[in-house]
């Protein structure tokens, strides 16, 4: 195991290293700089001496080098956006984004897994019916209009707020009443990332425990007159979790790195937003630190999948064949 | 699926649409309807004002970023020394009480208004004033005012002989006279002298600024800041306006600016009541979506009217991009453009694009801006068969089987036009036009880019032609350099030329230059009469429709003075009353 997970960290660092490096030197690439807002309105002698002071004249390899410098020793520069270090409006947005995907992830397991071996251990009926139906529905809705529907349907009915992390004045509050306030602003935009993503567990885990169930060694469990719910959870399960959880791994992963559609139209500070603005602004630092955080998200996403695996399928973690 | 699943979905979306109605009908009307209200009577003071914000301040810094969140919180924090009333255009004193022209109309001399204070306390004063000059043409700051605030490329001299007077003595004769000040949002001396002299004024007034310490002199002042979700903003119980009636302003106590970047969410918002104003002009899609609030009377949709930023097709008049290409014996000729501009139905495309919420246009002037506006400058009606014999006489007729035309070596007439993604007007248009164009022969392929690309391919001259809207920031032309000189960084079909490169741009500096050091305003407006007939002629840019803008607003927000230009109500928040009950 310990191998493992120095592979792991390993492949981990390398990825942050790759995906940030690329960002920022793909970015510098793009055609226009930080300075190009400001390009009809600046006189050419002053947006140069701008273009200056920013460092932006310097060649590609010295502002790599010197962002490289910086980034082993986890500083990634100032955003030219905001005037902030990087790390700084990194941390604040990442905690955001991680509030929300923690809160998604949960309900999607929480529906997610229960209705898929609901499902799955059935072959009719109509509460299978209907979850299969709900879940298509599910799968079927783009983000936006998803998120769009949900924003519209508290607008209408005052059931949450309509957008944000808190109410005005929320940064006054003081904790108690603080996290209420943040238990009021959750659902929405939780809702919005954990129904396709609830839809998706429960498919996924409906095939693999229905797969599961006629393995061999579930018959075998009731034959030894294990009632037919308990073979499934004890002995079913762990077995379809494998699937599962490898998709579990890309979930956490793309939720934790910020969703940008359902940030932008429920007003929720994450990454996904930051690293748009950053992009739109040819904020060449902030679009590197936002990449390498999406990156080590990634990778930590997918360690946790991977441990999750060697839990409940001990091959997995032994490097056997499963 | 099966046969059940399917019954079973045909149930539920029935179900589904029967419940969503079910709620529609049987929501209760909020309690804020119950105490309607006639707008123009609300003079209350009180309440809070929630409106919307589409992208956010990179800085608190208005002399260096003019992006319309940062000017909206300049609005919001900051006093004018003069200001340009926006709905009447009238000038009115700010900070400065009174002030006298001498009679060359060079100098200036300013009386300061006494007894006013910075939100901490620090008294407003003459070094403020300088201060700020000082700031905005140092060359390390970059401002972007700076440009603005010269004369033939000369920056102003001002001088304070006293606490309360400020002389600014302009470099020649400058036609907008003393209404130029109306771009000065003047800055704290006290709190920025360390930052300029350090060099690092760029930096100062940053968004992680504490508010405690910004010292504002404004209207409201910055209690919070919510990055990605909102800024709220209380009175400022040291701001020095009152009404007529002496009551101090500002009116409403506080006012939130929430962080919306999605329009569609905004709208939704607005209709849920937890907005009271959108920033941005509504689409004319959106106002039958509003239709049923409006006759509640819960919502207001407000006609600023025409639209005063033109839509403006150029090609690349820069010789060189055309040395080598084939195209270049007709691609820049005027003639070219004529032609075009003779096929595209402007009814039509305003029908199409705009939902027949717009008006035609030729120039970059549109009516919205009455001033200026020429209804003389010469209109290429449409006419297919006019345009033909246009594109005919310039060598392009049909030479072979498919239905483009070809130049005289085989070439055919066709260009690579460039525009902004994600703006649905630009996107629509350009699409209108390529269909428009392909009835006389001549094929557009239209490429969408990030805005900042358009840009950059403009600056270098690196595009056929582009498409977009011109923001105009102010309605004096004068006041718009960049654009109507040659020399302009915003002279979009050749930037930034050392010398004219045409004997019509020379034509049209020259009498920019003179319109702008004339005083006399009826004279102004003739030479600028002129500079129109010189564009029409030779039509470096194509305007086609300027669309009617439209506001939407709670029926609880009253003291509204709608202007053209941006902020279109907020520019006045001194005066915008709210109604508190309901919230």
């Amino acid at each position: 195991m310990g191998r493992f997970l120095l592979r792991r960290l390993g492949f981990a660092l390398l990825l942050v290293f790759v995906v940030s490096s690329a960002a920022l030197l793909l970015t510098r690439l793009a055609p226009g700089d930080f300075t190009i807002d400001q390009a009809l309105t600046l006189d050419p002698a002053a947006r140069e001496r701008l273009r200056a002071e920013l460092g932006l004249d310097q060649p590609l390899a010295v502002q790599y080098l010197s962002w490289l410098r910086g980034a082993v020793q986890f500083d990634f520069g100032r955003s030219l956006l905001y005037s902030r270090p990087v790390s700084t409006l990194l941390s604040e947005r990442a905690l955001n984004t991680a509030v929300l995907a923690t809160a998604a992830l949960l309900f999607a397991t929480a529906i997610g897994i229960p209705l898929g071996i609901y499902t799955g251990s059935r072959r009719r009926g109509l509460g299978r019916s209907i979850v299969r139906v709900l879940s298509v529905l599910g799968i079927s809705m783009p983000p936006l209009i998803g998120s769009l529907m949900l924003v519209f349907i508290a607008a209408r009915t005052g059931w949450f707020p309509v957008g944000g992390m808190s109410s005005a004045g929320g940064l006054d509050l003081s904790w108690g009443p603080w996290l209420a306030d943040l238990a009021t602003h959750l659902p929405l935009p939780a809702l919005a990332l954990g129904i396709p993503l609830a839809a998706s567990l429960e498919r996924l885990q409906s095939q693999a425990i229905a797969a599961a169930s006629h393995e061999q060694f579930v018959t075998a469990s009731r034959a030894r007159g294990l009632a037919r719910t308990q073979a499934l959870l004890r002995h079913a399960w762990p077995v379809s979790l494998r699937p599962v959880l490898g998709l579990y791994g890309v979930m956490v992963a793309s939720l934790f790195s910020g969703s940008f559609i359902v940030e932008v139209v429920t007003s929720w500070p994450g990454l996904g937003r930051l690293m748009f603005e950053a992009l739109r602004a040819r904020d060449l630092f902030l679009v590197a630190g936002c990449a390498a955080t999406g990156a080590l998200f990634l990778a930590l996403g997918t360690l946790i999948a991977d441990l999750l695996l060697a839990y409940t399928d001990p091959r997995a973690g032994s490097g056997e064949r499963a | 699926m099966n046969r059940q699943s399917r019954a079973l979905l045909s149930v539920l979306i029935f179900g589904v649409i029967t419940f969503g109605a079910w709620r529609w009908l049987n929501t209760p009307e909020r309690d804020d309807s119950a105490g309607e209200i006639v707008i123009s009577e609300v003079a209350s003071r009180g309440g809070r004002l929630t409106a919307s914000l589409r992208s956010e301040p990179r800085t608190f810094n208005r002399l260096i970023d003019q992006n319309f969140p940062v000017d909206l919180y300049a609005i919001l924090t900051s006093s004018k020394l003069i200001r340009v009333n926006r709905a009447t255009r009238a000038l009115e004193p700010g900070l400065v009480e009174k002030w006298s022209t001498s009679p060359d109309t060079l100098t200036h001399t300013l009386t300061l208004r006494d007894g006013v204070t910075w939100s901490d306390g620090t008294p407003f004063t003459s070094a403020d004033v300088l201060f700020t000059f000082q700031a905005i043409y140092d060359p390390k700051v970059a401002s972007v005012l700076a440009s603005g605030l010269s004369v033939n490329g000369q920056p102003f001299k001002v001088t304070a002989p006293d606490a309360r007077t400020v002389i600014v003595t302009l470099p020649a004769p400058f036609g907008p006279g003393i209404a130029i000040l109306d771009n000065v949002h003047v800055q704290p001396k006290h709190k920025l002298q360390a930052a300029l002299a350090a060099g690092t004024f760029r930096d100062a007034l940053g968004v992680a600024t504490p508010p405690a310490d910004l010292a504002i002199i404004g209207p409201f002042m910055l209690r919070s800041y919510e990055p990605g979700q909102r800024m709220v903003f209380d009175r400022n119980p040291r701001y020095w306006k009152k009404d007529a009636a002496g009551i101090q302003l500002p009116y409403a106590e506080q006012v939130v600016l929430e962080v919306v970047p999605d329009q569609n969410a905004e709208l939704v918002r607005l209709q849920g009541g937890q907005i009271d104003m959108l920033q941005q002009p509504i689409r004319p899609e959106d106002v039958a979506t509003l239709r049923p609030l409006i006759d509640q009377g819960r919502v207001r949709v407000i006609e600023l009217g025409v639209g005063t930023d033109p839509d403006l097709l150029f090609f690349n008049l820069r010789s060189p991009y055309w040395a080598k290409d084939p195209r270049r014996e007709w691609i820049t000729r005027k003639e070219f453009r004529k032609a075009l501009s003779h096929a595209v139905d402007r009814e039509a495309y305003a029908n199409t694009v705009f939902l027949g919420a717009g008006v035609p246009i030729w120039g970059p002037i549109t009516p919205g801006n009455k001033e200026w506006f020429s209804p003389n400058v010469f209109r290429y009606g449409y006419s297919v068969e006019r345009a033909r014999e246009i594109l005919a006489e310039l060598g392009l007729v049909n030479r072979d089987a498919d239905e483009w035309l070809e130049d005289a070596s085989n070439t055919e007439a066709r260009f690579t036009l460039l525009t902004f993604r994600g703006n649905s007007s630009l996107e629509r248009g350009t699409a209108f036009l390529r269909d428009a164009l392909r009835p006389i022969g001549v094929a557009v392929d239209v490429v969408t880019l990030e805005q900042g690309t358009v840009v950059q391919r403009m600056l270098k001259s690196d595009f056929d032609a582009i498409m977009l809207f011109f923001s105009t920031t102010n309605l004096d032309p004068a006041m718009n350099p960049d654009f109507w000189l040659s020399s302009g960084p915003a002279h979009v079909w050749n930037v930034a030329q050392a010398t004219p490169a045409t004997d019509w741009e020379k034509e049209i500096d020259d009498l920019m230059r003179e319109m702008t050091a004339q005083v006399d305003p009826a004279e102004r407006k003739r030479l600028f009469d002129q500079v129109q007939r010189v564009f029409a002629e030779n039509l470096p840019t194509l305007s086609f429709v300027a669309p009617r803008l439209h506001m939407g607003v709670s029926g609880r927000v009253g003291g509204l003075e709608p202007s053209i230009l941006r902020p279109q109500l907020l520019w006045n928040v001194d005066r915008i009353t709210v109604q508190s009950a309901g919230r």
